[in-house]
C-alpha cells in the first residue's frame, strides 16, 4: 500500500473517529432529554402546572330585588362593586409615610396621624385602611402610585332608599348570605351559582387558550325579584309607624297591608327600624326581625270579629240574633268580665259584641258553637275555624326569615280549666297569632271566604331574563261563606263609625271596618300583668268590595286609655285615609 | 462459457443490446452519508416543532384577544351596574321628598269623588 492510500486510510479513522465522539454526545443529550421528559414527566409538569395552573372560583352576581312604584318598577336593593383600601407597611417607603398618610387623609377621610400609623406597623404585612371606597376615590388614591398602597375590588349590597323596608328586606352578611327577610329566605334563588375558572396562565394570570385541559365555568347569575311591595305606599305606612310609636310611646309598632282579594302584601313595616347597609353598627339584633311575622302576641279584642264570622258561619248564632249578657260568666272558677264597663247585662246582639267589644259575648259565641255551653264540640268547632279556617297556629309561608308559627291551645281536656283557656280564646288571650297572620284571617273573612297565602314575591327573572309571575295561591276557599261575609263586614264598619278618629271616614262612600284589641301581657312566672297591655287593631278599606286588609300592632304602648283605641286606632285611621287618597280605593256604588 | 458469450451474457442483463459500449463511464455516485442524514432529520424535526409553536402562539394570540375582550365587557357590565345605582338613587323616595319640587307641593285631601 502507498503513502497516499495509508494517508486516505487515517483521514477516514479520523473522520470515523469525530463521527463516533459527536454521536456519543448527541446520544448523551437524547438520553438526558429522556430522563426529563419522559422519566421525569410527572414530577416536572406537576412543577410546572403548580406555578401555571391557576383555580379561580368565579363568585355569581347576587340578584336584585326591585319593587312597584305606582304602575312601574324601582330598584331597592343593588349591588355595588366598591374597594377596599389596603397597605403593605413593608413595602411603604419610611420617607414617603407622612406623605402617603396625608394623601390618604386628603382622598379617604379621616385621620392623617391614624393612617400614619398604620402604615408603619412592623408586625404585619396587611392592614385594611378603609373599606367601602368608591371607584373615583380609589382612583384618585392609585394615580400616586405608592409603594404598598392597594386595593382590593368587592361586592356590596346597596340601599337606595335607606331604611325602607329594611326589616321584610333583611341584608347580606360578610360570608354572602342573606340574614334575616327576603334574603333569609330567598338567599339561594337570589345567590347564583359560582363559576370556575381552572386554567394554564401566563405571568400576568391571563389563561392561554391552546391548553386543553382548561375548564371554564361561568357563573349563574342569582335570580332578580320583584316584590309585591308599593315602595309609596311602604314609605307612607313607615312613616305612619314611626308617628304612631312616638305618640303612643311603644315598645314598638309593626303594620301590614294587604290586598285582600289575591293575599300579596302591599306594605309591611315596623318600627323601630335600622338600615341595611349599616347592619355591622346595630347593637340590638331584635331590631333585625321584622316583627309583623316573627313575634305573635295575644291579639285581645280585635279576635272577636273572627268569632262572630266562625259563630254565623257555623250557624252556631244568626246575623240578627240576641242574647242575655249577664255581664260575666264564671268559668272554671274564674270571672269573665268585660273591660268595657258600659257593656251591663243586658239584650245583646252581635253589633254590641263587637263595638262594645264583649269578651262575655264573645264567650256566648263560643257556647252557641257547644250547642249552648263551653264544652269539647264548641272547643272543637273554634279550634277548627282558628287552624283550618284562620290558618292560626301555622306559618303562612310568607317569604320571610325566622316566621313565627304563633299558638292555638288544642281543644282537648287537658284537666287546666280548658274551657276557661277556650273562652278566654274567643276573645284573642291564651293563644298567640303575628299580624301577617291576623291580616291572611281577616283577609278570608271578608272578601268572601277565600284564604290567600300572603306573599311578597311578584315575580322572578332569571339569569337568561325569563320572568316568571307568582299567581295568588288559594289556601282554602269557603273559609266563611259569602253570607258570612256580607254580616261581618257591615258589623265591623258599624264598629268604625261609632268610634272616634281624628279625621271621620265618609261612609256612604269608603267601606271602613275594623276592631280594636287591648291584649293583656302574660307574666313569665304565670297569670297577666295589669298594667302591661298591647294594643292591636284589625280592619279593611274598600268599597263595594274590601280592597285592603291592614293589621296594627303596637307593643307594650304607654298612653293613656285602652292601648287598642288610645295606640293602634289613631295609626288604623291614618292607613286608611292614606290609602283611600292615594292608592285608588274603588268607592262604593251602591 | 467463452470470454465473448460471458460477455453478451453481461450485456443482456444489463439491458444493453449488440454494439453498445459496456464499459460505460459511471459516474460518482452522489448519496448521503449518516452524517447529513442525521441533521436533515434534526432539522425536519425542528420544522415540525416550529409549526406545532406558531400554531399554539396564534391559538394563545387568540386567547388574549379573548381575555382583552373579556375584560371590556366585564367594565361594561360595571358601568351598566353603577348607573343603574346612580339612576336608582335618584329615583329613591327620599331624595324625591326632599326636592324642590316636592317642597312646593301642598297636601291635599279629596274632599268628594267622581263616579261615571
Amino acid at each position: 500500500m502507498g503513502p497516499a492510500a495509508e494517508t486516505n486510510i487515517h483521514v477516514v479513522r479520523r473522520t470515523r473517529l469525530v463521527y463516533v465522539l459527536l454521536s456519543l454526545i448527541f446520544g448523551v443529550f437524547v438520553l438526558r432529554a429522556f430522563y426529563l421528559q419522559v422519566i421525569k414527566y410527572e414530577y416536572y409538569h406537576k412543577a410546572a402546572l403548580s406555578d401555571q395552573l391557576k383555580e379561580y372560583e368565579i363568585p355569581a352576581e347576587r340578584g336584585t330585588i326591585k319593587a312597584h312604584m305606582g304602575d312601574s318598577t324601582v330598584s331597592i336593593v343593588l349591588n355595588e362593586k366598591l374597594y377596599t383600601i389596603y397597605a403593605d407597611p413593608s413595602l411603604v417607603k419610611a420617607n414617603q409615610a407622612d406623605k402617603v398618610a396625608n394623601t390618604l387623609a386628603d382622598v379617604l377621610g379621616g385621620n392623617a396621624s391614624d393612617y400614619k400609623n398604620k402604615i408603619t406597623q412592623k408586625d404585619t404585612r396587611y392592614v385594611v385602611l378603609a373599606k367601602k371606597i368608591s371607584k373615583d376615590a380609589r382612583a384618585n388614591l392609585l394615580r400616586h402610585k405608592y409603594p404598598g398602597i392597594g386595593s382590593e375590588e368587592q361586592s356590596y349590597r346597596t340601599y337606595p332608599d335607606g331604611s325602607l323596608a329594611s326589616q321584610l328586606l333583611g341584608f347580606v352578611n360578610n360570608e354572602g348570605q342573606g340574614v334575616y327577610g327576603v334574603e333569609q329566605d330567598l338567599n339561594s334563588k337570589l345567590a347564583g351559582t359560582n363559576g370556575q375558572l381552572k386554567a394554564v396562565t401566563d405571568i400576568n394570570g391571563v389563561p392561554l387558550a391552546a391548553n386543553t385541559g382548561n375548564i371554564l365555568k361561568e357563573p349563574v347569575a342569582g335570580d332578580d325579584l320583584t316584590l309585591t311591595i308599593d315602595v309609596g305606599m311602604q314609605k307612607q305606612l313607615e312613616d305612619i309607624v314611626k308617628k304612631g310609636y312616638d305618640n303612643s310611646k311603644a315598645q314598638g309598632v309593626s303594620a301590614v297591608i294587604m290586598d285582600a282579594n289575591s293575599g300579596a302584601v302591599k306594605a309591611m313595616g315596623n318600627y323601630p327600624t335600622y338600615n341595611p347597609a349599616d347592619y355591622g353598627n346595630v347593637e340590638d339584633s331584635n331590631i333585625f326581625n321584622n316583627a309583623a311575622v316573627s313575634h305573635p302576641i295575644e291579639v285581645g279584642s280585635v279576635m272577636k270579629s273572627l268569632t262572630t264570622a266562625a259563630a254565623v258561619d257555623s250557624g252556631a248564632v244568626k246575623a240578627n240574633q240576641t242574647y242575655y249578657d249577664p255581664a260575666s260568666w264564671t268559668v272554671d272558677d274564674f270571672k269573665i268580665t268585660n273591660i268595657e264597663e258600659d257593656g251591663g247585662a243586658g239584650t245583646k246582639g252581635l253589633k254590641e259584641i263587637l263595638n262594645l267589644s264583649l269578651n262575655t259575648g264573645a264567650t256566648w259565641e263560643l257556647m252557641q258553637m257547644g250547642g249552648g255551653q263551653l264544652n269539647l264540640k264548641g272547643r272543637e268547632t273554634w279550634y277548627n275555624y282558628m287552624t283550618q279556617h284562620y290558618m292560626l297556629g301555622k306559618a303562612t309561608g310568607i317569604e320571610q326569615g325566622y316566621e313565627s308559627e304563633g299558638y292555638v291551645p288544642k281543644p282537648e281536656d287537658n284537666g287546666a280549666g280548658i274551657n276557661l283557656t277556650y273562652a278566654n280564646t274567643s276573645f284573642g288571650q291564651a293563644m298567640t297569632a303575628t299580624a301577617i297572620q291576623m291580616a291572611g284571617a281577616m283577609s278570608a273573612v271578608v272578601n268572601g271566604g277565600t284564604y290567600y297565602k300572603p306573599y311578597l314575591v311578584d315575580s322572578t327573572t332569571n339569569a337568561n331574563n325569563k320572568t316568571t309571575v307568582t299567581k295568588p295561591t288559594v289556601v282554602k276557599s269557603n273559609v266563611v261563606s259569602q253570607s258570612t261575609t256580607d254580616t261581618i263586614v257591615p258589623l265591623m264598619e258599624y264598629v268604625v263609625q261609632k268610634h272616634h278618629f281624628s279625621r271621620s271616614f265618609d261612609e256612604s262612600t269608603y267601606a271602613v271596618g275594623g276592631k280594636t284589641g287591648t291584649a293583656q301581657i302574660a307574666k313569665p312566672t304565670g297569670g297577666y300583668y295589669d298594667d302591661e297591655f298591647n294594643g292591636t287593631y284589625l280592619g279593611f278599606v274598600g268599597g263595594d268590595k274590601v280592597q285592603y286588609v291592614i293589621a296594627v300592632f303596637t307593643y307594650r304602648p304607654k298612653v293613656a286609655g285602652y292601648a287598642g283605641t288610645a295606640a293602634a286606632q289613631p295609626i288604623f285611621g291614618d292607613l286608611a285615609h292614606m290609602l283611600i287618597d292615594n292608592f285608588a280605593v274603588t268607592p262604593k256604588t251602591k | 462459457m467463452t470470454y465473448s458469450s460471458s460477455l453478451a451474457v453481461g450485456r443482456k442483463s444489463a439491458g444493453l443490446s449488440r454494439n453498445q459500449n459496456t464499459a460505460s463511464f459511471r459516474g460518482r455516485e452522489r448519496a448521503l452519508g449518516p452524517v447529513s442524514n442525521t441533521v436533515i432529520l434534526i432539522v425536519l424535526a425542528c420544522l415540525l416543532g416550529l409549526l406545532y409553536l406558531t400554531q399554539v402562539t396564534k391559538t394563545n394570540a387568540y386567547g388574549y384577544k379573548i381575555n382583552s375582550l373579556q375584560e371590556k365587557q366585564s367594565q361594561l357590565a360595571e358601568e351598566h351596574d353603577d348607573l343603574e345605582v346612580a339612576s336608582a338613587r335618584l329615583q329613591s323616595v327620599d331624595r324625591v321628598q326632599s326636592s324642590t319640587v316636592a317642597q312646593g307641593m301642598a297636601t291635599v285631601t279629596p274632599t268628594a269623588t267622581v263616579q261615571d
